[in-house]
């Protein structure tokens, strides 16, 4: 393991491991420059702590770093920020090393750390403003919930100015040079990461920029890809414009945004769609949009989906489904925000019709709320039924506008 | 039938006895955030702005994981592990905190 500059100040070194040839993450996010899984030493006066570890196939590169920066005796402390497999890789193997150490995690890690090693081992749960001491080093505890575990946290080392950041800031790009100044341009992998893994968590990782900001930060260093020392604000700031963008889109001209998606087979669907935004629009305050899901790029999806408020999905029914392109809408759903969106569904049907509920059924998975229930139409919609599409398309937008719902289970 | 009213969605429900918030969320589409619905996780923890003494009592299990959350959890319950038990009465639930 030649070459590696592990010493990020005096008293803190990367003791991670290198995963050059992974194309793969977590299946959904391809990695092109492969990746790292970080892990940090500290120094103290009166013992050392190990910030997380690393996936189990690398546990050897992990305890070969660790075993040149201090003997296990040493370790008072081991800090899990988020119990993914990971980072959580060697643990147990480091326990066994170090059984003096105390493990240290989040409240929210208790009941996955006990699902994760499947037996009684000792830890000490934290929250925010927790601090431990390594006698001239001390390290303080920080919430930073769901980003993009649960469990996460971030930590704080105040005589160094080092923000460990768990998984926000990482990037999944492998350069043995470590450091932003150093590696190679690594921006389109720390904003696919972003995009892919804290873009659905878009109001926790606001709240934790706040944590953050209540500190002089020298130097960040997350779990995957390079440490960024040259200039830490420019990647809050990066995440911070990211991460408020879309609210600000989420209305136009101070408008909410109904979004009406459809594909149709003999122009039924299609008809229905025009009146259900048709009533929509009708709604001040509402700003109502159709959207062909037959030429939609999936890009293109996942933007819309995030910007409206309301998303009224209608499909035919063939062969007793509904069609894929409403499908592919749906599953553009876990890459972005998804709190407080209302849901609707519709569709024109020869047959059986289940489309629309199936539709629906899904959506309530998604998180979507979904206050009225789905509107089908057998074959082609007479004026009555068109009457009742644009009605249905102006009760969504009434309750987007914040209209009660009364209802009895 | 308790009223359950989801704050954050402008829903105002009439309950059943025995049902779960879990379950009156999921039914009404407010938009209560779920993860794994059996109390482990957390994510459904909500305010009770009203009518706590409607619901049923906090089993050790939630109030363990309100405790890891936070340090004042009196109006907090986990939306997983409380069902309705008084007939009459408002229950008002929010997720802002």
């Amino acid at each position: 393991m030649p070459g590696v500059q592990a010493a990020l100040s005096p008293s803190v070194h990367f003791i991670g491991a290198f995963d050059p040839m992974i194309r793969t993450f977590d299946i959904i996010m391809k990695t092109a420059n492969g990746s790292s899984y970080n892990s940090y030493i500290v120094r103290g006066s009166e013992g050392v702590c190990i910030m997380d570890t690393v996936k189990k196939q690398f546990a050897d590169q992990f305890f070969e770093r660790l075993e040149k920066q201090c003997s296990y005796d040493e370790i008072k402390f081991i800090v899990l920020h988020h119990l993914e497999p990971d980072h959580s890789g060697a643990l147990l193997d480091l326990m066994e090393r170090a059984p003096q150490a105390k493990l240290i995690i989040s409240g929210r890690a208790v009941m996955m750390l006990k699902a994760l090693v499947k037996s009684e081992i000792e830890y000490e749960a934290v929250s925010t403003g927790k601090t431990i001491s390594l006698g001239d080093k001390t390290i303080t505890f920080l919430s930073t919930p769901f980003l993009h575990w649960p469990d996460t946290m971030s930590s704080y080392l105040h005589e160094e100015k080092i923000l460990f950041s768990g998984d926000v800031f990482g990037s999944h790009y492998y350069d043995e040079r470590l450091y932003d100044d150093e590696v190679g341009d690594f921006s389109y992998a720390f904003r696919y990461y972003y995009e892919h893994i804290m873009r659905p968590f878009k109001p926790y990782v606001l709240q934790a920029l706040k944590l953050y900001k209540k500190y002089e930060i020298d130097v960040i260093a997350p779990l995957h890809g390079p440490i960024l020392r040259m200039d830490p604000q420019s990647y809050i700031d990066k995440y911070e414009k990211w991460s408020t963008g879309a609210k600000y889109k989420k209305s136009i001209a101070g408008r909410k945004i109904v979004s009406v998606f459809y594909m149709s087979s003999y122009d039924n669907t299609l008809a229905m769609a025009e009146k259900i935004t048709e009533g929509a629009d009708a709604v001040d305050g509402i700003v109502a949009s159709m959207y062909d899901l037959a030429s939609l790029e999936e890009q293109n999806m996942i933007d819309l989906l995030e910007e409206s408020n309301a998303v009224i999905l209608g499909s035919p029914t063939i062969n007793g489904d509904a069609v894929k392109p409403a499908w592919d809408l749906l599953a553009c759903m876990p890459y972005l925000e998804n709190s407080s969106k209302i849901g609707a569904t519709f569709g024109s049907f020869g047959w059986t019709g289940e489309a629309p509920d199936m539709l629906q059924d899904r959506m309530r998975w998604l998180k979507f709320r979904l206050p009225v229930d789905p509107l089908k139409i057998k074959l082609i919609p007479n004026d009555q039924e068109l009457m009742q599409s644009f009605n249905f398309g102006r009760e969504v937008a009434e309750i987007t506008m914040g209209k009660m719902v009364e209802m009895e289970l | 039938m308790a009223i359950v009213v989801f704050k954050d969605d402008n829903i105002r429900v009439k309950v059943p006895v025995g049902m779960s918030l879990r379950q009156a969320a999921m039914k009404t589409g407010a938009s209560i955030v779920f993860g794994c619905r059996v109390g482990d996780c957390t994510e459904c923890a909500s305010h009770v702005s009203e009518g706590m003494i409607l619901l049923s009592d906090k089993t050790e299990k939630e109030l363990k994981a309100l405790e890891m959350i936070e340090s004042d959890i009196a109006d907090l319950r986990l939306m997983c592990q409380c069902t309705v038990r008084c007939e009459e009465g408002e229950i008002v639930i929010s997720q802002q905190f």
